[in-house]
């Protein structure tokens, strides 16, 4: 029996091996500039501006405590594993309250002044988080934060008011707690000053031509041994959609965004005239919602919020704009996050179909019941100005309301105004748009749920709900949190707050030779590149 | 002259006075308010109020209208972007001579483009040539630039997996790297603008070439060079000059777009930049020095007239 099992074991590993030789791992080429087209950041101070393309941008230069794994170290794109970067280990007390950060000893900056290459330590942590929570636009992430200590020269103490479960997810986020040297605050008055950005990331901030291009420079004495490949990387400022990916087409860059992103429709085209080129679809954190005053007429009522939700022909949708690669069963959790997301399958169907169900003649019947029986007229603000395929999804979303007797008058706004009143839910009756793509999914479920937050653009107030998200962000135990979660998510399905349209894919592109640049949606850049290679 | 100089000095005086009341004015009235941009989720400063003060935006209109037009009348400061802090002049000087080379080229070589071929047009008159010159002038006149633009920059990257899209590298580093950049745009622009310069020039040519001293020099036995190159040339550019100068403003208008798919950092950036950031003061000085020059170019275009037609006095 013995020899048989050992007998049939060996069989196995050898049918394995001859199966399926290891690939021989293609080993990383170092040197090259890589280039990339895109706008020009407003600002190039993290703190000042809340702009992905400004922390795209200095991503390249700085570390965080801790981070998000990239290249060969994430799973897939909505990957949140917090990994070590500047502290190389840290722990939390039992309660959550207390986290102890140790950080790595021998780190320096980069050698420019005024901080000429000195060694990164505690003190630069503190004096960037407290920075942090004064300026920047994403403090209220840290409102949980009571303080920041230096305990001695290579350890941070932070203390935090109650326990936060997502606390270690806000600082492995790149767009929150980049670690500044003060001496460049103090010379040059902020970090917007080119010759101010200086940290202890990949990359050095070389040159900047304003409007031009800007420079990036390997960092030899970067923390990660052998890190980045690359000798360097150009942003060349390229204003123009069409002309970014011209000057892909044209070998002029190597990325024609700043995360290689093209639209679906781009994409495709794109491989019909250079078939050459790698482009990856991915399903990138992100929502397409309608939302309402859900504290006025006619919108206050569940069926009328109901009734637009089964107006939406998810499946018509997603094969009409997205040729059939969208997530149709968008939600509360977005379909990318799946680490968080309940399927609509393990709901309640009496209820799931409220969310992503399509019936028109339910819904029609749900109106007239709301006593709208010959259907209604109401306005939906939007910016046009999003990407593709957005002003089709505001036409598509009236479309799907009309054959319900929802009448939508389309309200396009300018920019300025949306985003000062109809993004922060300050509107009449109904609008439409993106949600932001956080990270961390408290920001999907209490920040747009929970009274008076600034993402609440439905005005959701239910005493019920709040009460679970508030339990959630309190809860320390994945396990248990994740029941949490999946309870919230059962509780919205029919609750019709915010009404989700199919989530459309979104394209990476690069010439073949671009080696190891994996999508995270994590926003930081400058760690994405560092596993980059280019393979010439 | 001098007297006529100094009249049209003097009337510049109120149109410039209007144009800054317009664009004040006009700022104000634009959808969105720019504080409250500014502090939602920009942090600029801790309270709208706060922000408001730190502005200025809290004093009445008047006070801030004042306040800006004295600064740049008596101290010649022309503020700073309340987006980067930075001095507005500063950043306008840097950019300028951007767009400054992107319009003379525009002129010159929509001129060139539109003085020949409008001369071989009304020269040939319904002949072969006049017919392909009418045709490309109504077709320059059609096309909008923008649309040839990205036509230029996509078509090629397509078809030849080339496009005419350069970093940008200024005219004093190197001169022939910085024409290479700039003559695509240049000519997507000219020839477009070519197109009513064409159209004026061939009708006052014609008109010129009917006038009795033109016949005169025939019958003295000229050759045609002779007649229409020293003779009637001269008269009939008058319309085109004054087409050329009322064309100034389109050629700083259609920087914006023409600089964005180039990617030229020019002045065009910069405004339009600011426009959508509802920076006021931007907006307000990058308009008044434009409008400045405009005026100026034009006193300059009338006292050219001086030059092309001696009958006329001032």
């Amino acid at each position: 029996m013995a020899r048989r099992v050992v007998l049939a074991a060996f069989v196995a590993l050898l049918a394995v091996l001859i199966a399926a030789p290891p690939a021989p791992a293609q080993q990383p080429k170092r040197g090259g500039i890589l280039r990339m087209a895109e706008r020009e950041a407003p600002n190039l101070d993290p703190h000042l501006s809340v702009s992905f393309l400004t922390h795209s941008y200095v991503s390249l230069v700085y570390s965080q405590l801790v981070r998000f794994p990239n290249g060969p170290e994430q799973k897939h794109p909505a990957d949140f594993a917090i990994l070590p970067d500047l502290a190389e280990k840290w722990t939390t007390s039992k309660d959550g309250t207390v986290y102890t950060f140790h950080l790595r000893k021998g780190v320096r900056f980069h050698n420019k002044p005024p901080v000429n290459g000195r060694e990164a330590t505690a003190e630069d942590v503190k004096y960037s988080l407290d920075r942090f929570m004064a300026k920047s636009g994403f403090r209220a992430r840290f409102e949980p934060v009571q303080s920041v200590e230096v305990v001695d020269r290579y350890t941070v103490r932070i203390t935090l008011k109650e326990p936060f479960a997502p606390f270690l997810n806000h600082m492995a986020n790149p767009t929150f707690t980049a670690i500044l040297p003060r001496e460049a605050e103090e010379r040059f008055k902020d970090f917007n000053h080119p010759d101010a950005v200086i940290g202890t990331g990949p990359f050095v901030l070389k040159s900047y031509e304003k409007g031009v291009k800007v420079t990036f420079e390997k960092n030899p004495n970067y923390f990660m041994k052998g890190l980045p490949y690359l000798d360097g990387v150009v942003i060349e400022i390229t204003p123009d959609a069409a002309a970014r990916l011209a000057v892909l087409r044209a070998g002029k860059a190597e990325l024609p965004h700043i995360w290689g992103w093209v639209s679906p429709e781009e994409g495709k085209a794109l491989k019909k005239t250079n078939p050459e080129m790698v482009v990856t679809p991915y399903l990138v954190i992100g929502q397409g919602i309608i939302y309402f005053r859900t504290d006025q007429p006619p919108f206050n009522d569940v069926r009328v919020r109901r009734a637009v939700s089964l107006a939406i022909d998810r499946k018509g949708w997603n094969d009409a704009l997205l040729f059939g690669e969208g997530c149709i069963e968008s939600g509360p959790v977005p379909c990318a996050m799946k680490e968080w997301k309940l399927e609509a399958a393990k709901m309640d169907p009496a209820k799931a179909k409220y969310l992503v169900g399509y019936d028109p003649a339910e819904a029609k019947r749900l109106l007239a019941e709301a006593g709208h029986p010959k259907g209604l007229t109401t306005p939906m603000f939007h910016w046009p100005g999003y990407v593709v395929p957005w002003r089709s999804y505001y036409e598509l979303a009236a479309d799907n309301l009309g054959k319900i007797g929802i009448n939508v008058e389309l309200k396009p706004e300018e920019y300025g105004k949306y985003i000062s009143t109809t993004y922060l839910g300050k509107f009449e009756k109904m609008a439409m748009g993106p949600s932001t793509p956080f990270t961390e999914v408290d920001d999907f479920l209490y920040g747009t749920h929970f009274p008076e937050q600034p993402n609440n653009r439905s005005s959701v107030a239910d005493a019920e709900l709040s009460k679970m998200l508030v339990a959630q962000r309190r809860e320390m135990d994945p396990k248990k949190r994740k029941e949490i979660i999946d309870n919230i998510q059962r509780y919205l399905a029919d609750k019709a707050y915010y009404v989700y349209v199919p989530q459309w894919p979104q394209y990476v592109s690069h010439p073949p030779y671009v080696k190891g640049f994996q999508h995270h949606d994590g926003y930081g850049l400058g760690l994405r590149l560092m596993y980059t290679w280019l393979d010439k | 002259m001098k007297q006529y100089v100094l009249r049209r000095v003097a009337l510049a005086v109120p149109t410039l006075f209007l144009v800054s009341v317009i664009v004040f004015a006009m700022m104000r009235l634009m959808p969105g308010d720019v504080a409250t941009r500014m502090v939602e989720g920009h942090a600029y400063a801790p309270t709208l109020d706060a922000l408001r003060k730190d502005l200025g935006l809290d004093r009445p209109v008047y006070v801030q209208y004042l306040e800006w037009i004295g600064g740049i009348v008596l101290k010649g400061d022309f503020g700073r972007s309340y987006w980067t802090r930075q001095p507005i002049l500063e950043e306008f000087v840097r950019r300028f001579p951007v767009t400054l080379e992107l319009a003379a080229l525009t002129i010159l070589i929509s001129v060139v483009i539109g003085v020949v071929v409008g001369i071989v047009s009304a020269v040939r008159q319904d002949t072969a040539s006049d017919y392909v010159g009418r045709v490309f002038a109504i077709l320059a006149l059609s096309v909008p630039y923008f649309g040839l633009a990205v036509l230029v920059v996509v078509l090629p990257s397509i078809y030849f997996k080339w496009t005419p899209v350069w970093t940008y590298v200024p005219f004093t580093t190197n001169p022939l790297e910085n024409l290479k950049i700039m003559i695509v745009p240049a000519l997507v622009f000219g020839v477009t603008r070519a197109g009513p310069i064409m159209r004026i020039m061939r009708s006052a040519l014609l008109d010129v070439l009917r006038q009795e001293y033109i016949r005169t020099a025939w019958s003295k036995g000229l050759g045609e060079r002779t007649i229409v190159l020293r003779h009637a040339l001269k008269n009939a550019m008058i319309p085109v000059i004054s087409l050329i100068g009322l064309q100034t403003p389109l050629y700083i208008g259609g920087s914006v777009i023409i600089e964005a798919i180039f990617r030229l950092p020019g002045v065009g950036l910069f405004f339009f930049d600011a426009l959508t950031k509802l920076d006021y003061p931007v907006v307000q000085s990058v308009n008044l020095i434009i409008a400045a020059m405009v005026v100026g170019l034009n006193l300059l275009i009338d006292l050219s007239y001086a030059f092309l037609d001696p009958r006329i006095r001032y």
